[in-house]
């Protein structure tokens, strides 16, 4: 199949145990080395002995799941994630020069200094120092936005662009072509090239939600009337999961996505299978009774009659990591047990339970969902 | 003025001076008792409501890290989970942090300024009971299961889906808009108090730092939670009448009610944070033994602070979309106000340094908050840079941020100034050895608590979820946390048994236990008065540099030492040098304050509940009941013009201007008001930015309307300064047909100012010119009704013989208040009439 | 007017602050309109930027001006602090030494503030 499986096996994201995500992402990235030329990794800046020091401070940040700003694989995240060292061990020092200071003042009972002497650690101290350093760092910041962020709005052309739209609680995604129209639409799932910048234009349909790949770039609010776009490059090939960063309601919890980094021949493969007339899924059983129930009047399934636009897409559903945007994951019992009673997993979910259903006629739904690639 | 100038009283003449004091200012029993307005028991009601409220969030917490505690775990519902964070931080900021501190400035402040009382107690009191009644209120409603539950920043649209939120939302609105009214009432109070109350002789260089913080506090309050009744008021009106002011679908916008929050969310921090800080500046210097080094640099800093905290705001929403300058502008105020943060620190390292520590449990308390302070600083200079905030805003990392400022910064401190202020309730200390069992379950506790969020953060783990997949790689920090919090309340649990243990065969300490150097240990906990007498103050630590003060201030030496006329008197002095001015005569014990309190209360609630019958009742009482209190209470001609207060000094008793205490407190008030008025017209203009033609292609309000309405106003206005002219001259005939006058322009101008809106069919549910626009008018016609209700007020006062020439403080207020009305008219009706046309 | 006097001299501590108030507030709300209104306004991205570089100019020279009459009034620095004696002159001097402190915390916010001048130069989100 396409780059999907071929990361799927790889990687073995997403098991069989209910939504339990592995990092083994990691061991992947480090037999990989797939670190694009234009960011340098940390020990590349600092050397040796600093990169001890930060390994001991995050000691557990070198694999840290899949979700994780500590292991960036794009280039705003290991910018940030650069910026984030410096000021861990410059605040390390910080704080225990300051504490030490306290703590020598408070404990030992040392020989009361002049007031002269106290005012210069005032003005040294707590003046001058810090002046000094927070101009730095301020300055330091201020240029690295424009630096991580760059595009401007209306002026995004030669990247890739997907509309992601987050809905109570899921994430409708469209892929657009290079004119700006809509090319595909799924759900939840998002597949990008590694080294290409793509720009995602922000909707929000019901409430403000926020879009987040903690791997890749820092997070971009959803807002109804707004239009809001990020642009994100990736440096490593993997499986990523993004959440949503802003409170959206009762499930707020339960709503992530996946994010398929693949090579770029393997992306493009992809895409162009999903651009290409749809073909016609297989006709079973699962089929018939997938309309005869009315899921198609919320759920469209490319090559199908269904073209619902209440629920997520469904197209090639078989494909994804995961189930009600990254509750579940991908397998025939979770998807069954999500049919028959969404809101006991997913509390506020739109979707009515489907438990009065004989149980053969919801595993036959399943059966045929979960087939289609 | 040297001890040998002082008064020497016979033994009999103390006796009756402290009987007829102890008569006038004692605390009446029964439920009377509920009655008082005296500032110790109002201050110890206060803190106590606002800790049970505290220790009530904190079970919600604890719920929270249950449930958190494992991954897919089912402890509570996904719905209760949302309405326990919701209230959790509710609560926290509402009604604990602001509210312990206004507890802890009440009851304080008099004793620690020398003076008797603050010039409102009843304000105070009314204030109180309006905040516990809008915080049971508030808190109540998770047992019936309708606790708002949309976070406590209450963003729309999801905190207007009334389907999402039910009635939650309003609860939040209204509730918490009544209890900032009782904030705002407190920051009349005490912006007055220090800077018209002080004992003679305290200077502004000699004011403990406690008082500065607090002033600056105060000052805070008034331009910071005004924006956020603005933004109240719009989010109601659309709830209930579906105006959209953040309803994209038709010209809103979500963002607006954002900025109206954090201008508000922002400084609120720096307000809960600075007066914790001030009980520091108390603490460092008595168990240094010593002066505080830089004591004007703690003055920069708390202005500083004061100031740089309102230019934060956007720091909340750096992933909005907004342009990368503006966020950048944010950015850099934020960096700048770590560094007033950091001279605090090392003044009270340098003045430790400078003394000898004596190490006690305050102390422990103080230094292990600096700890845990520092930390939330730090984290705080990352979190305020925008690239490293575009990962960490809305995830644990920002739960630890916050914890670590809030607890360290505030907390902390809060126990350290509960140890070290205990002997003032009862004259005995608390005890060293929980103490020091608490300190260590509290600190430790926290930090396993709230340390490994910073690593679940920047892992990826977003804030207010209510569950999370195993193997991601937040398991075990979560399980960690879940068992810090549990130790860290078993360690608030400890303080709380300590402060409620029975201490019947304690021994008395003595009554300035830890040799402080200034006043608030003059209090006594068996005497209401404050102090015995008001004393003359020449040191920034009078206990410490003025030999005999305190035996001279209770043998009545000095000023007031008796009360002849049975009325309770303080000082009112000079604004920087604290020269004896008046002797003011404040409000005694009433149940016109709980009244008033309760029924605008009962508005409040009734509104939520849309029972608008019983709205307009309450209302109507709670008008009568402020009314019977000015009537009664306030401006009351005295028998005499100069008041003997002692060591032959005469002072008058009735003061109008500003002058008088209650000319200030219109002033301060109506800067609030302004500034919340001020935020509406920013909402109108925000909406001008956000749209290319923000009418939407709706008819506005005309040019005519608004412009016969901003000449009636003026006219009105200039009509009540030749009254106060007039009654300056003693034409009280013409004085009196004048405000008639002015009564009939500005009712005739109210109805102008909603003719145009309403004579051009606004139709404010359609887009949100329409809504913005009739807000903007109702507001501004609103205050032309209340201004009538006071123009007709001070008719009565001058028809009833109670407003003379000589006695005119109701007028003047009243013209004061007119300043800001006219202001206010002539903005609204040139801002709806007029900008339209310029586009 | 004697209370406006006293207030007036009390109000001379918020001057450098309030100029750092109105600097933050002119430079945030020109670009918020101009980033909003790009389309309607006639004018380029780097004429907003100089013309706040020459706000920033003048408000650093207002605050400038302030710390003077602050050093003046501590009596240029003749007298350390902590000018605790209960005396008008004491108190004029605290007052100085307290407003001179908050010029230069103003000074330097002002400079923070201006920061994002130079290293932004789109509207970009």
């Amino acid at each position: 199949m396409h780059g999907g499986m071929h990361f799927h096996t790889l990687c073995h994201l997403s098991s069989s145990a209910n939504t339990t995500y592995r990092a083994d992402c990691c061991t992947y990235d480090r037999s990989e080395t797939a670190i694009s030329g234009r960011i340098r990794a940390p020990n590349q800046i600092f050397g040796r002995p600093v990169l001890t020091i930060v390994i001991a401070t995050l000691a557990l940040a070198g694999c840290s799941g899949p979700q994780s700003a500590l292991d960036p694989a794009g280039v705003e995240a290991s910018a940030v994630h650069h910026l984030f060292i410096v000021m861990v061990i410059g605040g390390a020092i910080i704080w225990a020069m300051t504490i030490g200071v306290l703590a020598y003042a408070g404990r030992t009972r040392p020989k009361p200094i002049s007031v002269r002497g106290a005012s210069r650690l005032i003005v040294w101290g707590g003046v001058a120092f810090p002046v000094v350093v927070l101009f730095l760092l301020l300055s330091y910041a201020v240029w690295l936005m424009p630096q991580v962020r760059p595009w401007l709005p209306g002026a995004m052309d030669g990247t890739a662009e997907i509309e992601v739209t987050g809905e109570q609680f899921w994430w409708r995604i469209l892929y657009l072509d290079q004119t700006g129209k809509p090319a595909f639409e799924t759900a939840n799932e998002l597949h990008l090239p590694v080294g290409r910048r793509t720009t995602f234009r922000l909707k929000a349909a019901d409430v403000i939600h926020s879009f987040w790949i903690p791997a890749l770039g820092g997070k971009m609010d959803m807002i109804p009337g707004r239009d809001n776009s990020l642009s994100l490059e990736p440096t490593k090939a993997g499986i990523y999961r993004g959440p949503c960063a802003e409170f959206c309601g009762t499930s707020h919890a339960l709503m992530a996505f996946s994010v398929v980094v693949m090579e770029e021949v393997d992306y493009l493969a992809w895409r162009a299978a999903r651009t290409q007339a749809p073909v016609a899924p297989q006709k079973t059983s699962g089929q018939e009774l997938f309309f005869r129930h009315g899921c198609a009047a919320c759920h469209a399934i490319a090559g199908t009659p269904a073209i619902g636009r209440i629920g997520p897409d469904l197209t090639a559903l078989g494909e994804r990591q995961t189930l009600a945007a990254g509750t579940l994951s991908n397998t025939p019992d979770a998807m069954i047990r999500f049919i028959r009673d969404p809101a006991s997993i997913k509390p506020g979910v739109k979707m009515p339970a489907f438990g009065m259903l004989p149980d053969g006629d919801i595993e036959a739904i399943s059966a045929w969902l979960g087939g289609l690639k | 003025m040297s001890a040998t100038d002082l008064p020497t009283f016979t033994d009999e003449e103390r006796a009756g001076q402290e009987e007829r004091l102890r008569k006038v200012w004692t605390t009446p029993s029964g439920w009377r008792y509920w009655t008082s307005v005296n500032n110790t028991e109002i201050g110890l009601w206060y803190g106590a409501a606002a800790f049970i409220f505290m220790l009530f969030a904190g079970l919600l917490g604890l719920m929270v890290r249950v449930q958190l505690a494992v991954p897919d775990n089912s402890f509570i519902s996904a719905d209760l989970f949302n309405q326990a964070f919701t209230l959790h931080g509710t609560i926290m900021m509402f009604l604990f942090a602001v509210p312990i501190f206004e507890a802890i400035a009440v009851y304080l402040l008099p004793s620690m300024l020398g003076t008797r009382e603050l010039p409102f107690p009843r304000l105070s009191a009314f204030g109180f009971w309006s905040f516990a009644i809008g915080g049971v209120f508030v808190c109540g409603s998770i047992f019936f299961n309708a606790a708002p539950n949309t976070g406590w920043f209450m963003y729309p649209p999801l905190a207007t889906d009334k389907e999402y939120s039910g009635i939650g939302a309003d609860i939040w609105l209204l509730g918490l808009s009544f209890i900032e009214v009782a904030s705002i009432a407190a920051a009349v109070e005490l912006i007055v108090g220090i800077m018209k109350c002080r004992a003679p002789g305290m200077r502004i260089n000699m004011m403990p730092l406690f008082a500065w913080y607090l002033l600056i506090v105060a000052g805070m309050i008034l331009f910071a939670f005004p924006p956020l009744i603005a933004g109240d008021i719009l989010f109601e009106m659309e709830r209930m009448f579906d105006w959209p002011f953040f309803d994209a679908a038709r010209g809103g916008d979500p963002l607006l009610w954002q900025h109206l929050f954090w201008i508000f969310g922002h400084p609120e921090v720096y307000i809960i944070f600075l007066p914790a800080i001030a009980i520091m500046a108390m603490v460092v210097p008595t168990f240094s033994q010593r002066p505080i080094v830089g004591y004007s640099w703690i003055v920069l800093a708390a202005v500083g602070t004061g100031f740089l905290s309102f230019g934060l705001w956007v720091h909340h929403m750096f992933a909005t979309g907004l342009p990368q300058m503006s966020l950048a502008f944010f950015s850099a105020a934020s960096e700048a106000v770590a560094i007033p943060t950091g001279v605090q620190i090392f003044v009270f390292i340098a003045t430790m340094l400078a003394g000898r520590v004596i190490f006690s449990v305050p102390m422990l308390f103080g230094a292990g908050g600096l700890a845990i302070f520092v930390i939330g600083g730090l984290t705080g200079v990352m979190v305020a840079l925008v690239p490293f905030d575009w990962q960490a805003h809305d995830t644990y990392f920002i739960v630890a941020h916050l914890h670590y400022v809030l607890i360290g910064g505030m907390l902390f401190p809060v126990v350290a100034g509960i140890y070290y202020y205990y002997p003032l309730f009862d004259g005995k200390k608390l005890s060293d050895r929980f103490g020091k069992v608490s300190f260590w379950l509290m600190f430790v506790g926290f930090n396993v608590a709230f340390f490994p969020m910073h690593f679940s953060g920047l892992r990826g783990m977003p804030r207010r979820i209510f569950t999370y997949p195993a193997g991601i790689g937040w398991d075990w920090f979560n399980l960690i946390s879940t068992i810090g919090a549990f130790v860290f309340a078993f360690g608030v649990g400890v303080v709380v048994i300590d402060v409620v243990r029975p201490k019947k065969r304690q021994p008395r300490c003595e009554q300035n236990p830890w040799n402080a150097g200034t006043l608030e240990f003059i209090s006594e906990p068996e005497e209401n008065w404050g102090v015995r007498s008001v004393p003359i103050i020449t040191s920034r630590y009078p206990a410490w540099d003025q030999p005999d003060l305190i035996d001279n201030i209770k043998a009545g030496r000095y000023y007031l030492p008796d009360s002849p006329m049975g009325e309770r008197e303080t000082l009112v002095t000079t604004v920087l040098d604290a020269r004896p001015v008046q002797c003011l005569r404040v409000g005694g014990t009433s149940v016109v304050t709980m009244v008033a309190a309760a029924a605008l209360g009962g508005v409040f609630i009734a509104l939520t509940f849309h029972w608008w019958w019983i709205t307009i009742a309450c209302a109507i009482v709670t008008l009568g009941a402020i009314l019977y209190w000015l009537w009664t209470g306030t401006a009351k001609i005295p028998e005499t013009q100069d008041y003997d207060v002692g060591l032959g000094l005469k002072l008058p008793v009735y003061a109008s201007g500003p002058a008088s205490v209650g000319w200030w407190a219109m002033f301060i008030t109506m800067v609030g008001d302004g500034t919340a008025y001020a935020s509406l017209i920013f909402g109108y203009f925000f909406y001008w930015t956000i749209h290319e033609d923000f009418t939407g292609g709706h008819a506005g309000p005309g040019a005519f309307w608004p412009m016969v309405a901003l000449v009636l106003f003026v006219l009105a206005w200039l009509l009540m300064l030749a009254a106060r002219s007039l009654n300056k001259a003693n034409r009280i005939r013409a004085t009196q047909g004048v405000l008639v006058l002015s009564t009939v322009l500005t009712l005739a101008g109210c109805g102008a100012g909603l003719a145009g809106p309403y004579l051009y069919s606004m139709d404010p549910t359609l887009f949100v010119y329409p809504a913005i626009v009739w807000v903007v008018a109702i507001w501004t016609v609103v205050h032309g009704a209340v201004a009538v209700i006071m123009q007709l007020y001070c008719l009565a006062r001058s028809l009833s013989g109670r407003m003379t020439a000589r006695y005119d403080m109701d007028l003047v207020n009243v013209v004061l208040y007119w300043h800001f009305m006219v202001i206010t008219a002539v903005t609204s009706f040139a801002v709806i009439g007029l900008f339209p046309l310029l586009r | 007017m004697k209370w406006l006097r006293e207030i007036e001299t009390f109000w001379t501590l918020f001057t450098a602050p309030t100029v750092w108030a109105l600097h933050f507030l002119i430079c945030y709300v020109a670009f918020a309109v101009f980033c909003a209104k790009q389309g309607a306004l006639a004018l380029s991205f780097d004429t907003v930027r100089l013309a706040l570089g020459g706000v920033t100019v003048v408000a650093l020279g207002v605050i400038v001006l302030s710390a003077w009459l602050a050093w003046r009034q501590w009596g240029f620095g003749t007298d350390d602090p902590p000018h605790d004696a209960p005396t008008d002159e004491d108190r004029r001097k605290f007052q100085g030494f307290a407003t001179l402190l908050l010029a230069g915390l103003s000074f330097v916010a002002v400079l923070y503030v201006s920061v994002p001048l130079l290293f932004i130069g789109a509207c970009q989100s």
